[in-house]
């Protein structure tokens, strides 16, 4: 340690060793130029049992094994990193689906392995890549029950498992790695529409009957919850009778995965947001675009974790979300609930120039 | 014309001989002449695309850089004149304008050692080390942004800071320097000659500071002639490297050349995690934006940041505070960079082949890294191709200047 | 099986490796089927013979040794004769939108577009105005080399006089957005610069150049950039 000169009446000092670390420059260094300017608290504390409040996201990570493919394991590692870093921690954290690339119990035992270390308490969902190799029975082993709700802070959060398909394997005789490979490609047309089911809704209109309307609903899906483009299962079958299901209610959010994309969706009074992928991000569909989705853009394919990322949400007093897509290589991207409220006349994220990938 | 250009005067550098200088700078000054007769464009098919003939500049422009780029870069509050360029050239050199009389531009940025220093970090007054390797500054101003983070948006506003840094300059403030300047009888005439009524400010400094800078540019490489047409103007391993670089080491995507933009750099800011590892980012960045939001002039606390252990390594994100920008620095450009060791935003590679061989390994892991970082799997005969290859992006000028030229020293200026 | 899974994942690795296991069987195809080549140029091999690019119009040059080279002035006009004896023996339709089609090109003479200006609206503002300048520029001289090339018979390597443009006037009547088709000169699926290749080795009698070959690369460019805006149509006759 060194004393530095003085100025302002204060003490510098610099560290002069190389590599001293972090944690000890961090404590100790004064800046010269520095001047203290006044900083002007927030208006009033928040108290712990009110909104609003921030959740994360992480979303489709599609593991290998690391021996296969080191680099959709480090990149969930880094979504976790970058979930970790938050401060304030988020109350919890959504992971949306597709850990698994093809459903194998060494590849969600790493997805697992890695989960581990976020900090937050984390609510899990299925996808189909976790899903068509044993019809979910590892994951349902691993990470509890494909569908469920809970209650945080008023407002009500419903995880559904929005990816069954109709039997196409039987009359086929196919095996389960078969029937696994089918549905892993995204644009493998022998493969069924995706679908909550008949007896998923039937729980969800039972869940949903206790719930006063004028609750706000936040729902977890891993495919859109609307229907976007059949080809690419960017599609629930049933969409319309969930969404019969939701609309009583005056305030509903759905989060999705599957799409890998900036996408953004308005259906009356539900809102629709979808999460970024950690290991590819998906062209947009050729047709059925969301007139309020403001397309990201691809600006460099070299980077391989161009258009992927994690985020948060914020959740408002009133139950309505601001969305933040975390990208990792460019400047976050906030798609506010004034936005879809104003249906897109306020508040527009950032447009590209440059038509979309 | 280019007198002023190459002849780097030694008057400010009492402990230099000058009687032993003349010749060489003949001689530069010759082979200069004879670099940049017959200065055309890469070859006839890009005449029509690459426009306009440049007017008469007072600095010949080598082969191989876009005379109109070079134009269209010059601030036009900030024309380029000779006796500006002459006046920032003994500003340049002058060690007057630091606290104590040591330490100019040219300490750090020294022509004799490529306009680097050779050190891993720059060293200021007192022999302070900063946190961060001086860069060349030939063909600086081809540069989007200045200094490895890019704080600064121009030459101009590049030059006012290292003045003032505590760990460089040293001098208190702005108004001390001009203090400085202003002590000097023949400064004020030439000022008044170059800049009228303006007189002595800081930003008159700065534009003469950052004018001479303008003239310190680097081309007509073996590799311009390669790339030309001359199929013998560097070997066949540098070649085989300039194919490495292109293809399997996959340099060329951030070191981009072509020759619209021959500088060797894509211009922007990549985390490939050199002094990443031992970092607790989420910490320092934390702090600096505490310190940053409750400073007064954010712009010096993040100069002074910026050669801080630790807060010097979130890079660009002291900059932007935007999280995709921890641990990035500036892709730099690749001209003569044989001459500029060692490597690296805090010089901790020492050969070029040191170099190769980090990103040979993919970088350094951190939550961070940029995703165009992967292990190349490149034998060590390819690497020695690609070493090749980058030395034959030394100019011929700069070469003979920094054999010609002794290094600057530390002798307090009277 | 293995390789269904990895097709399913875009990302640039896969569709390189992709890439190579289609080219690795058209070598192979390649291998088991060789080119037709171009039939030897008839006559009795005191004067020269001019070939379209059909592989079956012959123009024999009264006077002219068989390994002379044409003036320019020579050269256009045996490029007009051996159109126009093509336009009498085809589909008159086919004829009829040929002829069309030159008579437009030759009409207008296209100016490069110039790409929109760069926004600062730009997400994250991406792009500055200075990178789109270089996109622009490289991509203009590659465009520009690509129309030197093109109107120069000694630059394709033509050993008789013979240069694209003489038949092609602003890469009229290459129909870049018809390939791949089916090409009856090759008895296989062609591409464009399968085409470009047959048209240096007929009718202008030079040797066939690389698929990477800068010079290829930059007549592609050229004939692209001509047929802006035209929808693709793939395998149209």
């Amino acid at each position: 340690m060194q004393a530095g000169q003085t100025m302002m009446g204060r003490r510098r000092f610099l560290e002069m060793t190389a590599w001293a670390g972090a944690a000890a420059a961090v404590k100790s260094f004064t800046p010269q130029s520095f001047q203290l300017v006044e900083v002007v608290q927030a208006a009033e504390p928040i108290r712990a049992d009110e909104r609003p409040f921030t959740f994360a996201y992480i979303s489709d990570s599609h593991l290998y094994e690391k021996t296969l493919n080191e680099r959709f394991v480090r990149q969930l590692e880094r979504a976790v990193a970058d979930i970790n870093a938050l401060d304030p921690q988020p109350d919890f954290v959504l992971y949306g689906g597709d850990l698994a690339q093809l459903g194998q119990p060494a590849e969600l035992k790493i997805g697992a392995q890695i989960l581990k270390d976020v900090k937050a308490p984390i609510k899990m969902m299925v996808g189909e890549h976790d899903w068509f190799l044993d019809m979910g029975d590892l994951w349902k082993d691993m990470f509890g029950p494909a569908y469920y709700s809970f209650d945080h802070k008023g407002i009500h959060f419903v995880t559904l498992m929005s990816v069954n398909e109709k039997d196409f394997w039987t009359a086929k005789g196919l095996t389960p790695m078969q029937r696994m490979q089918i549905v892993s490609g995204l644009d493998d047309g022998r493969q069924s529409a995706f679908e909550v089911g008949e007896e998923e809704r039937e729980w969800l209109k039972r869940d949903l009957e206790k719930v006063p309307k004028d609750t706000p609903l936040v729902v977890f899906s891993h495919s859109p919850l609307y229907k976007l483009y059949r080809n690419w299962n960017f599609w629930t079958d049933d969409a319309e009778e969930v969404q019969a299901l939701l609309r009583p209610f005056k305030t509903v959010t759905v989060i999705h995965g599957h799409t890998h994309q900036v996408l953004t969706n308005r259906i009356d009074n539900i809102h629709f947001h979808g999460m970024l992928s950690t290991a590819w991000p998906w062209p947009y569909a050729p047709q059925g675009l969301p007139k309020l989705t403001v397309q990201m853009n691809r600006v460099d394919p070299f980077n391989q974790t161009e258009g992927m990322g994690d985020g948060t949400i914020q959740v408002k007093p009133n139950g309505r979300v601001d969305k933040d897509y975390n990208l990792w290589n460019r400047n976050p991207m906030k798609v506010s609930a004034r936005y879809l409220n104003s249906n897109g006349a306020e508040d527009s994220p950032a447009k590209t120039t440059i038509p979309s990938y | 014309m280019h007198k002023t250009l190459l002849v780097l005067t030694s008057r400010f550098d009492s402990t230099q001989p000058r009687h032993r200088l003349w010749w060489v700078k003949v001689f530069i000054l010759v082979v200069f002449a004879l670099a940049t007769v017959g200065v055309t464009s890469i070859s006839k098919h890009t005449d029509a695309a690459t426009g306009s003939v440049p007017q008469k500049l007072p600095v010949a422009i080598p082969k191989g850089i876009p005379a109109d780029l070079f134009e269209s870069l010059i601030p036009k509050d900030n024309p380029l004149t000779p006796e500006k360029i002459a006046l920032g050239e003994k500003l340049f050199f002058d060690k007057r304008l630091s606290s104590d009389r040591t330490v100019s531009c040219a300490t750090c940025h020294d022509p004799a050692m490529g306009f680097a220093d050779g050190n891993m970090v720059g060293i200021g007054i007192e022999l302070k080390k900063g946190a961060r390797n001086s860069p060349t500054i030939l063909n600086a101003m081809f540069n989007e942004v200045q200094f490895w983070d890019g704080r600064a948006p121009s030459l101009e506003e590049q030059s006012k800071l290292p003045l003032i840094n505590p760990l460089e300059m040293g001098m208190k403030d702005h108004a001390q320097v001009v203090e400085r300047v202003k002590e000097v009888p023949e400064y004020k005439a030439e000022f008044t000659k170059v800049f009228g009524n303006e007189g002595i400010t800081i930003d008159t400094i700065a534009r003469a500071i950052a004018s001479f800078e303008r003239t310190q540019l680097s081309g007509d490489a073996p590799f311009d002639r390669f790339i030309a047409g001359d199929q013998n103007a560097i070997s066949e391993s540098a070649k085989r490297g300039w194919d490495l670089y292109n293809g399997q080491a996959r340099c060329i995507s951030c070191h981009a050349f072509n020759p619209s933009n021959p500088f060797f750099t894509d211009f922007k800011f990549h985390n490939i995690g050199v002094a990443a590892k031992d970092q607790n980012f989420p910490a320092l960045a934390r702090k600096s934006r505490q310190l940053i939001a409750q400073g007064k002039d954010s712009a010096l606390v993040v100069d002074e940041l910026a050669l801080q252990p630790g807060f010097s390594e979130l890079g660009r994100y002291l900059i932007t505070k935007q999280p995709k920008d921890i641990g990035a620095f500036k892709t730099s450009m690749l001209r003569d960079i044989e001459l500029t060791a060692p490597y690296m935003h805090n010089g901790s590679e020492k050969t070029l082949l040191d170099v190769v061989k980090f990103y040979d390994k993919g970088g350094e892991l951190n939550p961070n890294l940029d995703g165009g970082m992967r292990p190349l799997k490149m034998t060590d005969a390819q690497m020695n191709d690609l070493v090749e290859f980058l030395k034959t992006l030394t100019s011929d000028t700069s070469r003979q200047r920094m054999q010609a030229l002794k290094p600057q020293t530390r002798e307090p200026a009277k | 099986m293995k390789t269904r899974q990895w097709f399913k994942l875009s990302f640039i690795l896969i569709v390189a490796v992709a890439a190579l296991t289609i080219y690795g069987v058209a070598q192979a195809q390649q291998k088991s089927a060789p080119l037709p080549q171009h039939p030897p140029a008839p006559g009795d091999g005191k004067n020269l013979v001019i070939q379209l690019c059909d592989g079956e119009t012959n123009l024999e040059m009264k006077g002219v040794k068989p390994d002379e080279r044409l003036s320019p002035d020579q050269a256009q006009t045996a490029a007009n004769k051996l159109m126009s004896m093509w336009f009498a023996k085809t589909d008159p339709n086919v004829a009829e939108a040929w002829k069309k089609e030159m008579a437009e090109a030759l009409a207008q003479k296209k100016g490069s577009e110039k790409a929109a200006p760069a926004s600062q609206s730009e997400q994250d503002g991406v792009f500055t105005a200075r990178e789109r300048q270089v996109w622009e520029r490289e991509l203009a001289r590659e465009v520009e080399y690509g129309n030197q090339i093109f109107h120069d018979d000694k630059l394709v390597g033509s050993t008789n006089g013979v240069s694209c443009a003489m038949c092609h006037p602003n890469a009229a009547n290459t129909h870049p957005e018809t390939y791949p088709k089916y090409q009856i000169q090759l008895q296989r699926v062609a591409l464009l610069r399968d085409m470009i290749n047959w048209c240096i080795e007929n009718p202008s009698r030079g040797k066939k150049l690389d698929a990477d070959d800068p010079k290829m690369r930059a007549i592609e460019a050229y004939i692209m950039a001509q047929r802006k805006g035209v929808a693709m149509e793939y395998g149209k006759h």
